[in-house]
């Protein structure tokens, strides 16, 4: 029952530049590779000739969020790493959670508030209260 | 001899039952608590879980998350071991200091591994022209408690 949340990867290359040399090894050797071990995700690869912006490796997910990361002047293992990595998160934003753990009922026998394990004052036997 | 403030104790007497009395009335509450399991009366079950060095109070259906990277792919089902307290709205089982493997079970699975947010961390001597600046960000991985069940074995 676990749905990953990458939807597709989109592998922006030119074939020229040579900041794309570690995307063009990834390409011609471990995108199968990694394509066979995620078969749920999509990889597209589209080489735009001539020079053009920068080398991006852009992940879209589930909830509509798109994550680009810069693969210039890296190696085809570290592409790999960072595809992995990219491939077991979820399209939430990366910024400060407050709370490790997130429950939707957080009490089952009752929330304690300062009056449960009182005894009440129906049953108090003082001096001049009696028991109605 | 005559009674002043400090012949007995300022706080309440205590008398403890007898002992023959309250080892019957601990087989009663066994036997009930028994019967209320197997007959599958309980609503939602909670549980307090050992792992990756914290206690978490859990119950089905709750989210996770752990600074550290663990083993299992996205998509494990994982069964968690070291539960130190169990219950349920009338019931409650406290183990000593953990609950037997065959009395409860409690599975997750790992749905993303992600990086913390970038945290900073910056060192600097006034007057000592010492400035270093890294950025970090921790492995982090996300369960989801799945169930939690307890089978009719007390004793």
């Amino acid at each position: 029952r676990y749905v990953r949340q990458l939807q597709r990867l989109q592998l922006l290359f030119s074939p020229t530049a040579a900041d794309a040399r570690g995307a063009r090894e990834f390409v011609e050797e471990a995108a199968q590779d990694f394509a066979r071990q995620h078969p749920d995700v999509v990889l597209y690869v589209s080489p735009h000739a001539g020079p053009g912006p920068a080398p991006v490796l852009r992940a879209e997910y589930l909830n509509g969020t798109v994550r680009d990361e810069l693969i210039a002047s890296k190696t085809s293992e570290e592409i790999v790493q960072l595809a992995t990595k990219l491939a077991s998160q979820s399209g939430l934003d990366i910024i400060r959670i407050r709370k490790p753990f997130h429950t939707d009922n957080p009490s089952i026998q009752g929330q304690w508030h300062p009056l449960t394990n009182k005894p009440s004052i129906l049953t108090v036997q003082g001096p001049r209260l009696q028991p109605q | 001899v005559a009674k002043t403030s400090l012949t007995s104790p300022p706080w309440p007497e205590v008398k403890l039952p007898d002992p023959v009395e309250e080892a019957k009335y601990h087989a009663e509450v066994v036997r009930k608590v028994n019967g209320l399991i197997s007959a599958g009366q309980y609503g939602r079950l909670f549980a307090v879980v050992h792992f990756a060095s914290k206690q978490w109070k859990i119950t089905s259906e709750d989210l996770i998350m752990m600074d550290n990277v663990l083993e299992a792919e996205c998509g494990d089902r994982i069964r968690m071991e070291k539960v130190l307290l169990v219950g349920a709205d009338d019931f409650t089982l406290v183990g000593r200091p953990l609950l037997g493997k065959d009395l409860v079970r409690v599975e997750a699975t790992v749905i993303e591994k992600t990086e913390s947010w970038p945290k900073v961390n910056v060192r600097f001597w006034r007057r000592h022209n010492f400035q270093r600046k890294k950025i970090i960000a921790n492995p982090q991985t996300v369960l989801r408690i799945n169930t939690i069940e307890i089978y009719p074995c007390l004793s």
